[in-house]
Parts: structure tokens; C-alpha cells; sequence
């Protein structure tokens, strides 16, 4: 039995026998398997929770799920599988059910403070400019494994004339939470984060997932922020508006690469295309904005690559398929994994970097 | 199966598909014992587990199907081929047990042939990804069932499966050009590239429907349709359904629709009151009429006229608007029947001078012998000679029994009378969803001695009867 949430047991309930999402689960859509469907998870948890299975059955699959929320924003009755995958994900930490290569991460991050078990020394602390009012979180993904993007997106601040903030925590926690739901330890990180981010005026979050957490489920947690807290696209936003930054139109075709915690999450699609339109035009893909059919999460990565690089693939098939030849990314995994996997004649470029050249 | 041979059978499984595609893992095998058919899902919601497969494979196309196929056939094992799972009739439950088949990794988008419009692809694509396809180069499927996002072009083909403009574009059998289908012997075959001619008996029309008892479809070439250029609903209210259909079967020799639903009164109030928001009573109709301008406004013209001729009430085209626009939203959590309560659709067709006979005979049937039971209709998918009644019964949960072995014996005795009211008026025992081991039964009852030209290819074409046992009633 799982001590989950009313919510989550009437999310399974209503999950465990609807088809109607499956075509839009980037990992479903990966690998083919029956599993990885909200159904498939809501119907083994369903046996879960009627003493029919055991809960080490479902904790594999139970981690398949990137949390990405495209069933959500799918659902025409608002059910959110997600619910029910973040509680059990707790559930299954509690009952000490968790594959082993979940443990190993989470041992890698409690013996280097990151799950990737890597030293967080890319960004020197002068890249930052020493500003007291805007702190820049770059966060644990762009600063374990995508340094240059922060090293390139504090040039372009820099070259506003603005000076950011540095701290060493860049942990809001996000990937404990991914892992382990919300445990003692999540929110203790929650809560340190929270501690060492306070004083500044302005949060500018270059991680979409880091902003997602703090805007929902901080709050959720009553944990409070003191600044205002906004993303990197915001930020970007304000300094081409305020004539800081003075892109040029070029001419040139862009397509955004909607991030699942910026179009979903934070009900922001529209910023990352007011961007592209500064200098130049915005090519969408079919499936785009909300229904953007991506993630790429670089957690994921270290315990499924193959699906990964498949999932990855995947959304380069649709940029193929709706004729767009340079994406934009609006966070450091997306643009990690489509690094990774870019095809010959295609460009996968971040959001800053489209700025920096057309400067 | 003992250990060690159950080990041997695995390993050669492994060896077809890759290890990482052939699972015996409980969570493959529960999510694959469970499909749409109601009394799978009543044992589960009951926290009881469904028969389950033994191995579970995930080809990625006929090569390796092939293979699979051959391990299957010598070692006499059973195989079910599990597209979606979303199918009503049980037809993708491994209840033998041995190999399930799932197809999903077999999704690739071939080619999208625009001159030949048509495009190719995998068996195991969900249609709603076929669609986005053609959507991609400005083109369309025209296949929209309510389950186009969850079903596969295999699960279609399979049962047999349709949409909601069939009227104007046809059943799946209709929008298949050719198919690649692995036989039960390992062998890989293709139909004939052109769906009409005169080469003796149609391949295509074997294997569609026939719910993966004689092989498995492996690939598809699936019809694409130019956009229409304009597509206007329009809603009517008749009296009653004898004058909806009299006006119906009158347009159907002028002009073909795209949509064509009629709701009997009950629905009307029900659903449709619900979902749509028409409160009146009598009949509701929703028509749609799609394609060039030109064509369309004359075809609203002659549509308008006719069914003024028959009582109907024009309501404009804000309801038919709204259907469209909900026309999925009726099967979501919330809207649509759902456990505890008891339900089926059993849907059938025929000819204009039997289908209202037959939906007034099951309406009776049910009603008198099953009194807990409500029954709602609605007429959906219109030919020049006929239609398909899509006659629902539905039982609340509190007349439900708790046993589940009695809850399947009142499931039964409930189909059992409706589908064979339906065969003794001239109806079919099924429309579009198919038979599976709901009614494999019935077939026999439908068929007679006809049933023999069936069950003559299923013994040549799979000798070892090892292909979806007891699916069909093969």
C-alpha cells in the first residue's frame, strides 16, 4: 500500500483506463513501450494501491517519466499524472524500492552535491560582474554540464552593462525533487536555497525547471523568496526593451524550442518568441508552444541515455518535418541533448547565443 | 512451460528482437493484460489480475516480427498483437498467455507519397502521429475516431475500425491502399499495390478485421486527403427518428456528408444535453458538409431543402460547431461511462428497411429483460443503403454485482440478448470495433455454415492455432 495524497489516489482512478494522452509522452513516443503511458503507470499503481502488486514492480517505470507534463496539458478533464509519479517517487525512496542506478544518484549527490558526481568549477566567479541587486542562478545542469552557455549568457549581460550576483549554491533542489518527490531532504535543500538567494532584488533564473520549482512548489511548501524572481528570457526581454542590448533584424529563420517548464509550468510562450522576433523571424514547429513534444532532461540521461538520445531525436524529426533549421533553446539540457543529436545541415543554438549574433 | 525451456524460448526471443525489447517483467506484463474491453478492466478496478503473456516482444518491423513468428510457430506458443490496447472487445488480452506482440516500436513514418497520396508507414503508428504527418505538408487523414490518439494503424486495420466523417471518406478497409502482413509461419507478404482490381480476391480485406488470428500487420500504405477548404456544420431537431432517417437515406442519394450523427431521444437528453448543450426534445442531428466552396454551398442548398421536406428544425451551426469541437472530449474521464458503472457499445448496421426495426427490437430487448439498464442510441456512420446504430446500454454502479464472476455472467447474458436481437432483425454482429473474445461467440451465430471459409484460411494460414487463441471465434 502507498501513503499517497487523496489527489494522487483520484488521479490514478481516472488515469488507470484512459488512453486518450498516450501520443504525446516524448518518452512513450521513444521507446514504443506499452509502460511508458499514463495509463500504463496509473493502471500499475492501481494494483499498487489494491494490494495486487507490489510497489518495487512499478518503481523502474515509475522513473521513466520526465515529468514533463505533456499529458497534463493534454488532458481534456485536467487530470495531472504527474501527481501521482512525484508522490510515488517519494514512496518508493521511503520503502527503499528504487533501481540502483537511482541510488547510485542520489549517493553521487549527497557525497559531491550533484547528482552527475562532477566538480561545479565552469563558470569563473568573474564571468558574473559583481552586481549587488540581480543574483544570476545559473543552476546545477548549466553549471555541471553546460558552463559555456552561462559563461555566454553572462557576456551578454555584461555587454548590457549590467553586473549579476554570484553564489555558490546553485541548488534549488530541483533534481532531489525529481528523484525523491518531496522528502526531509528536498525540502531542506528547498530551504537553503531559499536562505542563500535572499537580499537581492531580482532572481534572474537561466533554468526554466529552477524557476518552475521555486514559482510552484516553494510556495506549495511555504517557502518563501524574497526577490522577484523572473527568467532568463524575462530578463533578456527587459534588456532589449529597455535599449541595454540593441540586436539587429537580420532576416534569418529561427524556430523556438518551447521548454516544457516555460510553456507549461510557467504559462510562458510567448517571451522566448518576442526574443526571435527582435531579430529575425520565428518558424514554428507543429508542435509547439504547450504541445511541444520534448524532453530533454539531462537527469534522465545519466539512467536511460539511449531513450534519451532517441526522445532527442525525435524532436529533431519534427523540426525536420516542419522545415525549421535552427532551433533555439531556452534551457540548458534541451540544448545539451540536442547538441548531441544535431543532424547535418541543422543548428541548435541557445537564446543568448541567438542575441550574441545578431548583435 | 518448465524453467529451462521457458529460458531457451527466451533467449531466441531476445536474440529476434534485442534483449531490451523482449520483457518478462510484471510491469510489462499487468499493463499488457488490460485493454478498453469492460470486464478487463472491472476484474483490475476489483484489484484482480488479468490473464497476462508470458513474454512480451517489441519488434521494430517485419524482419523481426518474422522471426518471432517462426520461434512462436515451433514452439507452438500462443501470440496476441497489442497495438494501443484501447480496442472494447478484449481482442488484445493475451488470455492464452505465451507471446505478446506489441507493435508500437514498428511507428516509422516511411514516406509521405504526395502524388500518390498516400503515406507509408509502420503498423504500429499511433494514427494521431500519421496525421500530424500529413498535417506537416498541409495534408489530412481524415480518420478521427475518438480514438485516434491512443490507437494504432494496426489496431484500426485489425477490427476494422472508423471515424467520424466516414460518411464522406470512408471506413479504414476504404483508406488502406496496401499492407505488409507476416504470417503466422515467419513468412513476409504484401497485398497487391492497387486496393481495386481484378486479381482475384482482395489480400487487404482478408487480413482487415481480422484482430491478428491469421498474421500480423507490420506496415500500411493509409490514404491522405487535401484539407477541405471549408467544412460548416449544421444542427436539426426532428420530431422523431422515422422522419430523420426517411430525410436521411434522401440525402445520402444526393450528396455524401462528412458527418452524420442522430441521436434518439434518450442521448438527446443525455449526452448531448450534457456535452453540447441542446435541450430540447425530439431527435438531434449533427451534419457536416466539407470540401470545395463551390461544391459545398450547393450541398447545403439541397440539404437545407430536404430536410425541411421531413419537419426537421433548423438550429444553425452552433451546435454542430461545438460537437466538433468536444467531439473527443465525450470519452475523457468525467464524461464518459465509467466503472463502477456497467457499459457497451453495441453497435451494428444495415440496410434502411431494417436499422430502425433493429434499434427499436435491441431498445426493448434490453429494457424489458434488463430493467436496470438504460439505453441511448445514436446513428453515426451513413452509407446510400444504410447505417450504423451505435446502441449503448449502461447500468449504475450500485446495480452492478460486487462478484466479479457475477458482474461477467450479467455482462454476458446483457450482450448475449442485445447481439442476437440484432442478428434476427438483420443486423451484423458488430459495426467497427470488432469482435475479440466479447463476441467471438456470436460469430457462428452470424455466420452459419459461412463460417467455414473462415475458419478454412485460419487452419492454412496457421495450422498450429497459435495466432490471438480464442479471438474471433477461430
Amino acid at each position: 500500500m502507498m501513503n499517497i495524497s487523496e489527489k494522487a489516489k483520484k488521479t490514478i482512478d481516472s488515469c488507470r483506463f484512459c488512453w486518450m494522452c498516450r501520443h504525446v509522452c516524448p518518452i512513450g513516443n521513444a521507446t514504443g513501450q506499452e509502460r511508458n503511458t499514463a495509463r500504463a503507470r496509473a493502471l500499475g499503481s492501481s494494483l499498487v494501491a489494491r494490494g495486487a502488486e507490489e510497489i518495487k514492480v512499478i518503481a523502474a517505470n515509475v522513473y521513466e517519466c520526465a515529468l514533463c507534463g505533456a499529458c497534463t496539458n493534454n488532458c481534456v478533464t485536467g487530470w495531472d499524472p504527474k501527481t501521482f509519479i512525484i508522490e510515488e517517487r517519494r514512496e518508493i525512496i521511503l520503502e527503499n524500492a528504487a533501481p540502483e542506478y537511482i541510488k547510485a544518484l542520489l549517493k553521487k549527490y549527497f557525497e559531491t552535491g550533484n547528482i552527475y558526481g562532477k566538480k561545479a568549477d565552469g563558470i569563473p566567479e568573474t564571468a558574473y560582474g559583481g552586481g549587488e541587486e540581480i543574483l544570476f542562478v545559473a543552476g546545477t545542469d548549466a553549471v555541471v554540464n553546460a558552463p559555456e552557455n552561462a559563461v555566454n549568457a553572462l557576456a551578454l549581460i555584461k555587454k548590457a552593462g549590467e553586473r549579476v550576483s554570484f553564489i555558490k549554491n546553485q541548488d534549488s533542489g530541483a533534481a532531489l525533487y525529481f528523484l525523491t518527490g518531496k522528502t526531509r531532504e528536498t525540502e531542506e535543500a528547498a530551504k537553503r536555497f531559499a536562505e542563500d538567494i535572499k537580499g537581492y532584488k531580482k532572481i534572474v533564473f537561466y533554468d526554466p525547471t529552477d524557476l518552475a520549482l521555486v514559482s510552484h512548489e516553494y510556495k506549495e511548501w511555504g517557502i518563501e523568496i524574497s526577490g522577484n524572481a523572473v527568467s532568463f528570457n524575462e530578463y533578456l526581454l527587459y534588456l532589449t526593451e529597455s535599449g541595454k542590448l540593441k540586436p539587429k533584424k537580420s532576416g534569418k529563420r529561427y524556430s523556438l524550442q518551447d521548454n516544457y517548464a516555460y510553456a507549461r509550468d510557467l504559462d510562458d510562450a510567448e517571451t522566448g518568441r518576442k526574443l526571435i522576433e527582435k531579430v529575425g523571424e520565428n518558424k514554428d514547429m507543429l508542435l509547439c508552444g504547450k504541445e511541444a513534444n520534448f524532453a530533454g532532461s539531462l537527469i534522465m540521461n545519466e539512467y536511460m541515455p539511449e531513450v534519451m538520445k532517441k526522445v532527442a531525436e525525435n524532436r529533431w524529426r519534427d523540426a525536420i518535418n516542419s522545415d525549421c533549421e535552427t532551433l533555439v533553446t531556452e534551457s540548458p539540457s534541451e540544448y545539451v541533448m540536442l547538441k548531441k543529436t544535431e543532424p547535418e545541415g541543422k543548428r541548435v543554438i541557445t537564446v543568448e547565443e541567438m542575441l550574441a549574433e545578431n548583435l | 512451460m518448465n524453467d529451462f525451456l521457458f529460458t531457451q524460448v527466451l533467449t531466441e526471443l531476445e536474440d529476434a528482437v534485442g534483449r531490451e525489447n523482449c520483457s518478462t517483467s510484471e510491469i510489462d506484463k499487468v499493463t499488457h493484460s488490460v485493454d478498453y474491453f469492460w470486464l478487463s478492466r472491472m476484474w483490475a478496478d476489483r484489484g484482480r489480475r488479468m490473464p497476462e503473456a508470458d513474454f512480451v516482444v517489441s519488434p521494430k518491423d517485419a524482419r523481426e516480427t518474422s522471426k518471432v513468428m517462426k520461434i512462436a510457430n515451433y514452439y507452438k506458443i500462443p501470440v496476441t498483437t497489442w497495438g494501443g490496447g484501447g480496442g472494447t472487445q478484449g481482442g488484445a488480452i493475451p488470455v492464452a498467455g505465451g507471446i505478446l506482440l506489441d507493435t508500437k516500436r514498428m511507428c516509422e513514418i516511411y514516406e509521405i507519397n504526395e502524388e500518390g497520396m498516400y503515406i507509408e508507414c509502420g503498423a504500429g503508428a499511433i494514427y494521431k502521429h500519421v496525421e500530424w504527418a500529413a498535417n506537416e505538408r498541409g495534408y489530412c487523414t481524415m480518420h478521427y475516431p475518438s480514438s485516434l490518439t491512443c490507437s494504432t494503424v494496426g489496431g484500426f486495420l485489425a477490427h476494422r475500425g472508423i471515424g467520424v466523417v466516414s460518411t464522406k471518406y470512408g471506413k479504414i478497409d476504404d483508406m488502406v491502399l496496401k499492407m505488409e502482413v507476416v504470417l503466422p509461419n515467419g513468412d513476409i507478404i504484401e497485398t497487391s499495390p492497387a486496393p481495386k482490381h481484378a486479381a482475384g480476391p482482395d489480400l487487404n480485406q482478408i487480413f482487415i478485421g481480422s484482430e491478428g488470428t491469421l498474421g500480423v500487420i507490420t506496415k500500411a500504405q493509409m490514404r491522405i486527403y487535401d484539407q477541405p477548404e471549408t467544412r460548416r456544420f449544421r444542427g436539426f431537431l426532428f420530431k422523431d427518428l422515422s422522419s430523420a432517417f426517411k430525410a436521411s437515406r434522401e440525402i445520402l442519394q444526393k450528396f455524401k456528408p462528412s458527418v452524420m450523427r442522430l441521436y434518439d431521444e434518450a442521448e438527446t437528453a443525455s449526452l448531448i444535453k450534457k456535452i453540447v448543450g441542446v435541450e430540447r426534445k425530439g431527435a438531434f442531428m449533427n451534419v457536416a458538409y466539407e470540401g470545395v466552396k463551390e461544391l459545398v454551398d450547393v450541398e447545403e442548398k439541397i440539404l437545407l431543402s430536404t430536410f425541411k421536406k421531413y419537419g426537421a428544425e433548423d438550429l444553425g451551426s452552433e451546435y454542430g460547431e461545438k460537437w466538433w469541437k468536444e467531439k473527443i472530449t465525450f470519452f475523457y474521464p468525467g464524461h464518459m461511462m465509467d466503472l463502477p458503472q456497467m457499459f457497451g457499445t453495441m453497435d451494428t448496421i444495415a440496410p434502411y428497411d431494417k436499422i430502425e426495426k433493429i434499434y427499436r427490437a435491441m431498445k426493448e430487448a434490453i429494457e424489458t429483460n434488463f430493467p436496470q439498464a438504460k439505453f441511448i442510441a445514436h446513428f453515426s456512420h451513413w452509407y446510400e443503403w444504410g447505417c450504423m446504430v451505435y446502441d449503448r446500454f449502461i447500468i449504475d454502479g450500485k446495480d452492478v454485482p460486487e462478484d466479479p464472476r457475477e458482474a461477467m455472467r450479467l455482462h454476458n447474458a446483457i450482450w448475449n440478448l442485445g447481439v442476437r436481437t440484432a442478428i434476427a432483425n438483420g443486423g451484423v454482429v458488430n459495426d467497427h470495433h470488432g469482435v475479440g473474445i466479447k463476441l467471438g461467440r456470436l460469430m457462428k451465430e452470424q455466420y452459419g455454415p459461412a463460417m467455414q471459409v473462415f475458419e478454412g484460411i485460419k487452419k492454412s494460414l496457421d495450422p498450429n492455432g497459435i495466432m490471438n487463441p480464442f479471438k474471433l471465434g477461430l
